[in-house]
């Protein structure tokens, strides 16, 4: 009992913080609703129904799509093995655990700045790079075929630490009595992996897929950054959710507008989530 | 006549001395807060308010963000009662203020100021909504052409083209590449990637002299969008070929004024907030500054005309005070020290701008454009920037696209922006033909 009277506080905050907003935005999607005016009509499905031929919300969400399924199935593509290879005895491995996590707790705003620079076309680093290769300038952000595929790179970049470290303790918390076991009956490395890391390291994974999932959904800041001012991507190339929910609520104050399409996000991710349980539910091993 | 005693004398003298305390007092106990989007005026709000706090005892405090973040947070602040007393902000959101009542009509001497023919009749127009008039115009935000005096003369070039036409047979010479073909000057440096309102308004700055405009009234408060014609596909033709046929700007180059003031593009339309970057960055920079061109075949030059107000806050618990600096602020002085020390064209014009042009005569154009020149206003409603927002989504993929070289495309393209443009009228409901 003591526990849960000492839980209220937090729980009330929670609530107040929260799940009021939460609630407030979804009531708001019934209705328009400028921010400013006292006027406030409620309008029903409209907005809901307004949203489904709205093209921006069209190319947003398929933008949104393709960098999320990119970002997450590259980071953790990548992340694996790192973790693996990063789990090994050796002197060197916390340095580099640091280096790749070093951009988790990099703030977003000046790191996408940086990015901006370095994707600059005239004297950005990465062309430079590319020149010593003899390889032609890209033209990473203002290019609309490219513009999207810069922000991926720079997702990827972002969350690689945080998925290896979360791989890395899954590795490390693995009986090594069993990965000797395999050695013993001649198990090659790739086996080993295959056969008893992966399938142990699988709640995890479900982890690791279902928060990159909702962070790649929820990308805003680089966005943002990124299309400011003239030497910038084309807004069109790189429009994601959030970023037109706050065009929506904060350029044209259409706050009930803007809520219906956060209304929209919540279920997709939701969505995607419950689907990323079902699927770790069906394949796990049968007790017994 | 009364004949009063000394001690009735002295009691007096002792109330009168108590109450002109007490009034200086109170009036700087009056801290006024003013929040603007434009940083760069921040040293001329302080600046005028230690003016004010000397004259008047009054205290100003000056809060500044980005434009964009200025406008959230006065929407949030304002209707909560959270804002401040004076704020600057553009037309199209003050509508919105007052709307929701959160703007009350001018009254006394900020009214009589208005309408004491020490603005333009367009600026007055501006700030007069069903016969009341609301705030007062602080600034303009007009575009003219800035040419490189140096670049031009090394290209064996005069002067500032008159028509579009010409602007693009200049730039054609003016621009430089790279032994590999990369261009490292551009002959003009339009808007040509990014996103927000400022690409279709630049956009505006060609449709116009073309003969189309966004959006055209029909005269009973009403509008449908006015570029689903020619002037509307010239104006997009001449992107296109100034990005892909011509070749005189390149997404991939350094733009605007940044460009500008670093050598990098030969012209460029902006504002007068650019003379004051080039005085503090490139103080050298030989340039001049012109009229936007006219469109061949039509020959106006016409231009754009933004007033950015100064509002007093309905809910402002110094509503006497607020009021007093907001005229402080319109001053004939203040208005000067506004364009020196930002840039930015005071909208006052019973000014004397002689100092400030024998200092900089580049600032005519803008101070005192030739007659010949015509202003476009902004259009005075709500959805004005989402109407211009939506259709710059559009144009920075539509300069590079090669498939709008076919002119059933580009017709094609402009057609379904100008529909999406009557859309938001029609969800506004604002469309009328």
């Amino acid at each position: 009992m003591f526990c849960y009277l000492a839980l209220l506080p937090v729980l009330a905050l929670f609530l107040y913080v929260r799940i009021i907003p939460i609630g407030f935005g979804f009531l708001l999607s019934f209705y328009k609703w400028n921010l400013i005016s006292p006027r406030r009509p409620f309008i029903g499905m409209d907005n809901y129904l307004e949203l489904l031929g709205d093209e921006n919300f069209q190319l947003a969400l398929k933008n949104t799509t393709i960098y999320s399924l990119s970002v997450v199935l590259l980071s953790t593509a990548i992340a694996l093995p790192l973790a693996v290879f990063l789990s090994r005895k050796s002197k060197l491995s916390p340095f580099y655990q640091t280096i790749y996590f070093l951009p988790v707790i990099t703030p977003m705003v000046p790191m996408s700045i940086a990015w901006k620079w370095m994707y600059d076309y005239n004297y950005g680093i990465l062309n430079y790079v590319l020149s010593l290769l003899h390889i032609p300038s890209v033209p990473w952000l203002t290019d609309p075929d490219t513009a999207i595929w810069a922000l991926v790179i720079m997702g990827v970049w972002k969350v690689l630490g945080y998925n290896m470290v979360l791989f890395l303790v899954g590795i490390r918390n693995i009986p090594t009595e069993y990965l000797e076991a395999a050695g013993l009956d001649g198990a090659s490395d790739w086996q080993r992996f295959w056969r008893i890391t992966l399938p142990l390291l699988k709640p995890i994974l479900l982890y690791v897929l279902v928060t990159s999932t909702i962070n790649a959904y929820n990308v805003f800041t680089q966005v943002y950054v990124m299309t400011l001012g003239s030497q910038s991507a084309p807004g069109q190339a790189v429009r994601m959710l959030v970023f037109d929910i706050y065009t929506n609520g904060f350029q044209f104050f259409r706050m009930g507008y803007a809520s219906a399409e956060a209304v929209i996000l919540t279920l997709i991710v939701l969505g995607l989530t419950v689907i990323q349980f079902t699927l770790a539910r069906e394949d796990k091993p049968k007790e017994g | 006549m009364t004949n009063i005693s000394r001690r009735s004398a002295l009691q007096l003298a002792a109330g009168a001395g108590i109450a002109a305390a007490s009034r200086k007092a109170n009036a700087a106990d009056v801290t006024l807060a003013v929040w603007t989007g434009y940083p760069e005026l921040v040293p001329w709000y302080q600046a005028i308010g230690a003016e004010y706090t000397k004259a008047k005892g009054t205290k100003v405090t000056v809060f500044s963000t980005t434009l964009r973040e200025h406008e959230q947070k006065l929407a949030a602040a304002v209707p909560t009662g959270t804002g401040p007393d004076i704020f600057d902000v553009g037309q199209i959101l003050g509508i919105t203020f007052i709307e929701a009542g959160l703007i009350k009509p001018n009254t006394g001497a900020v009214e009589a100021l208005l309408k004491s023919g020490s603005y333009r009749k367009s600026s007055v127009d501006q700030f007069t909504i069903e016969g009341k008039t609301y705030g007062l115009p602080m600034l303009f935000s007009t575009p003219a052409m800035f040419w490189n005096k140096a670049h031009f003369k090394e290209a064996g070039l005069s002067g500032a083209p008159d028509t579009f036409q010409q602007k693009m047979d200049y730039a054609k010479k003016l621009t430089k590449f790279d032994a590999t073909g990369k261009m490292t000057r551009s002959g003009m440096s339009l808007r040509l990637s990014g996103q927000g309102s400022g690409i279709a308004e630049k956009f505006r700055f060609i449709l116009e002299p073309a003969g189309g405009t966004l959006i055209v009234p029909n005269g009973k408060g009403k509008y449908h969008q006015g570029y689903d014609n020619d002037a509307g596909r010239n104006a997009l033709k001449y992107y296109i070929d100034a990005v892909q046929t011509d070749k005189v700007d390149d997404p991939k180059v350094q733009h605007d004024a940044a460009a500008f003031v670093a050598g990098n593009t030969s012209m460029l339309m902006r504002e007068a907030w650019v003379i004051g970057e080039i005085q503090k960055q490139a103080p050298n920079l030989d340039y001049g500054v012109a009229p936007i061109p006219a469109w061949a075949g039509i020959g106006k030059k016409k231009t754009l005309l933004q007033h950015n107000g100064l509002w007093v806050n309905a809910k402002s618990k110094n509503l006497d005070a607020a009021q007093d600096f907001q005229i402080f602020l319109s001053s004939k002085e203040a208005s000067v020290k506004l364009t020196q020390m930002s840039g930015w064209v005071a909208a006052r014009q019973d000014v004397d701008w002689s100092p400030l042009l024998k200092e900089i005569p580049q600032y005519e154009v803008f101070v005192a454009p030739p007659k010949e020149v015509e202003f476009y206003p902004e259009p005075v409603m709500a959805a004005w920037n989402e109407i211009e927002t939506r259709l710059a989504d559009r144009l920075p993929g539509a300069y590079v696209d090669a498939s709008l070289n076919d002119p059933a495309k580009l017709a094609a393209f402009i057609k379904a922006a100008a529909a999406q443009t009557d859309q938001i009228l029609k969800q506004n409901d604002l469309y009328g033909t």
